[in-house]
């Protein structure tokens, strides 16, 4: 009998170390960039397996093309116990509404949980939307900004989330939705060799959008509420001028400047 | 036929990069001062499965086959400049995987949990001052005993001699059981430095100073029955297996190795002017990158190649002769073309190529080991051209 079940939701993202903007066409050039797991909810998972106790279940989920298996098998080696791949054409194009609505109908569809971890945003989009929206979907109650669980019970929990200027400790009833902030000195684990053999073994699952079910005109595209126009890189700014004179010729030359480009 | 790793080996090959990028790059060339691996990295890598990786899981290692057991000595090559981790790696992945295959149920169970753990040290220890590969050549003993077996003799030209003698662990060696029967009177055994009359020797090397160098003289040392490995007097057929998994990861380590130094090289020569002109649009020097470039990923085939034909021998899908050529064949040029891309590399750094600050030049002595370690180049031809014409036209014979 599961005690308590964790569900992380997780994201294959480009390596945004990687990434460049062509400054002719202002779209990513993501050819040749590896894809790597959303560090941030490497975080939400490591966490989950912290608090992780016998007779407790991980499950990962993640809305993604085929080749995002690969992400979810990495979870598998740091130590969740199941994973679903949410993966379909019609849920293509999804915003962020779109994507939680998708997560949900999963959620739904696994049955009963306890808690659900995400990272606090995605490196490729960083909305930081998905998490709260997927909370409201499912009509449950959410901490944001989670640095740590403190406490953790069958029936709820205690956490230290950020604010902007401290934290607050905050006791919640389960099933609760929790966004992970990562704390500056977390290092991210590297599955070890023995753990990703053994995630083969474990149960990994493809869903499409006849599995989910719900109405077809929320998922993808369709069911977006926004749309990227158009993503572009900030113009590359003019060398400045470098005024290296005595203080008050310096002042002198600004003057000269600012008055004959009408700034003052 | 399909040239790509799986879906394990990908997800090794990520995980080996992660660590090496995180943990091993930011070492830069410090073990060439402090003479070391750090504790660290060698707790790391036995966190991560990589420590004696070919040992079975019921032993504590990971169960890797050859192949896989290359994907890592890969990034760990192109990690580490001074070639040390990849040394300390390579020797405890191929001479585990010689006492996994024929080492007792005993000994496993002993050895292993600490070499996997980085607690124990496992090298390999044949040559001799006067007989490196020519095993039969060499002087060492073993003796049967009443309760095991004695030991007397002298081996050189070691690495990892001081990690085994302070901090535990042994060598995989050969030594004459039946002098008159030659090659047929030889037995395999593990050996541990930490007996009693044992006496290590230190030799400073050219390069790959994280690891250790020596030898060890070993008077009347007692060994147990369990640390035979293999049958006895039958140690010549065996040896060979251990040695050829180690060529088939020199081999792949050489190309990654080299093929990083070329990656430094492109970052200079597309930044570095000369006359107003990047270097790189030089065809003095565009040409030869090309040429190397090609030459180091022929040399990663062949260094796969082989690996994969020993997973193929261990299916009984390959004979051992096939093997002994295909790995021959990948480690005979894989000092020599990874020396002439450093070297390359270096001559376009100009002054700085020259200087201790240059990784490339520390990549270069630590490459330049593998035309001698695990059998020489000039033995690698031998065996070749054995393949080819037949065991007449072997010189020796």
């Amino acid at each position: 009998m599961i005690i308590v079940r964790f569900i992380v939701c997780v994201k294959q993202v480009p390596d945004t170390t990687e990434v460049k903007v062509d400054p002719k066409t202002n779209t990513l050039i993501r050819e040749g960039v590896p894809c790597i797991l959303n560090p941030f909810d490497q975080f939400a998972l490591e966490e989950a397996v912290r608090l992780k106790k016998e007779g407790d279940e991980i499950i990962v989920i993640s809305m993604g093309p085929p080749q995002a298996k690969k992400e979810l098998m990495k979870c598998l080696a740091l130590g969740a116990d199941e994973a679903i791949l949410l993966s379909d054409r019609v849920l293509a194009g999804a915003d962020t509404w779109a994507t939680s609505y998708t997560l949900a109908q999963a959620i739904r569809k696994i049955g009963d949980f306890d808690i659900i971890f995400c990272g606090y945003q995605a490196i490729d989009g960083d909305t930081a939307q998905v998490g709260p929206e997927l909370a409201a979907q499912l009509g449950i109650p959410q901490i944001t900004y989670i640095e740590s669980v403190d406490e953790l019970s069958s029936r709820k929990l205690t956490a230290k989330s950020q604010t902007d200027d401290g934290y607050k400790i905050v006791e919640v009833r389960l099933p609760v939705l929790l966004t992970g902030i990562t704390p500056s000195g977390f290092i991210p684990r590297s599955p070890p060799l023995p753990n990703i053999i053994k995630a083969k073994q474990k149960s990994f699952t493809t869903w499409t959008a006849d599995d989910l079910g719900g109405e077809k005109d929320m998922y993808g595209l369709a069911g977006s509420l926004t749309q990227v126009i158009r993503v572009y890189a900030p113009p590359v700014r003019e060398k400045g001028v470098m005024i290296t004179d005595e203080p008050i010729i310096a002042v002198e030359k600004l003057m000269e400047i600012l008055i004959k480009d009408k700034v003052i | 036929m399909a040239f790509e790793f799986d879906e394990e080996q990908e997800m090794f090959k990520e995980s080996v990069r992660e660590f090496a990028e995180r943990k091993i790059v930011p070492l830069g060339l410090t073990m060439e001062e402090t003479k070391e691996i750090p504790q660290e990295i060698k707790k790391g890598m036995a966190e991560l499965g990589l420590l004696a990786c070919t040992a079975s899981p019921e032993y504590g290692g990971s169960g890797l086959n050859a192949v896989s057991a290359g994907v890592i000595a890969e990034e760990l090559g192109r990690a580490d400049p001074t070639g040390s981790i990849p040394v300390f790696y390579l020797v405890q992945a191929a001479w585990g995987f010689l006492l996994n295959k024929y080492g007792t149920e005993e000994a496993k169970k002993e050895i292993f949990p600490k070499v996997v753990s980085g607690d124990w040290f496992l090298g390999i220890a044949t040559t001799e001052a006067d007989a490196g590969s020519d095993v039969v050549g060499s002087s060492m003993t073993i003796k049967k005993v009443s309760d095991g077996f004695v030991v007397n003799g002298e081996k050189m030209y070691i690495s990892g001699v001081r990690e085994a003698a302070t901090g535990g662990g042994g060598h995989v060696t050969i030594a004459h059981q039946t002098p008159e029967r030659g090659s047929r009177g030889m037995t395999v055994f593990y050996f541990p430095l930490t007996a009693e009359g044992v006496t290590p020797t230190y030799i400073s090397d050219l390069g790959r100073e994280g690891i250790s160098c020596g030898g060890f003289t070993a008077d009347n040392v007692k060994i147990p029955s369990h640390y035979i490995i293999g049958e006895e007097n039958r140690g010549f057929n065996i040896i060979h297996e251990g040695y050829e998994f180690a060529r088939a990861l020199i081999a792949v380590i050489c190309a990654s190795s080299g093929l990083k130094s070329l990656e430094n090289g492109m970052n200079y020569i597309k930044e570095r002017k000369t006359f107003g002109i990047a270097i790189g649009k030089y065809e003095e020097i565009n040409f030869r990158l090309a040429e190397h470039y090609t030459r180091l990923c022929a040399l990663r085939d062949l260094g796969y190649k082989a690996l994969w034909l020993i997973d193929r021998e261990q299916e009984g899908k390959a004979g051992r002769f096939e093997v002994s050529k295909g790995v021959a064949m990948a480690k005979m040029f894989a000092s020599d073309w990874a020396c002439d891309a450093i070297n390359d590399v270096m001559q376009w750094q100009g002054a700085f190529g020259y200087s201790r600050e240059c990784a490339d030049q520390a990549a270069w002595r630590a490459v330049r080991s593998f035309a001698l370690a695990e059998g020489s180049r000039e033995i690698m031809k031998m065996i070749v051209a054995r393949e080819l014409l037949g065991k007449d036209f072997i010189a020796y014979k």
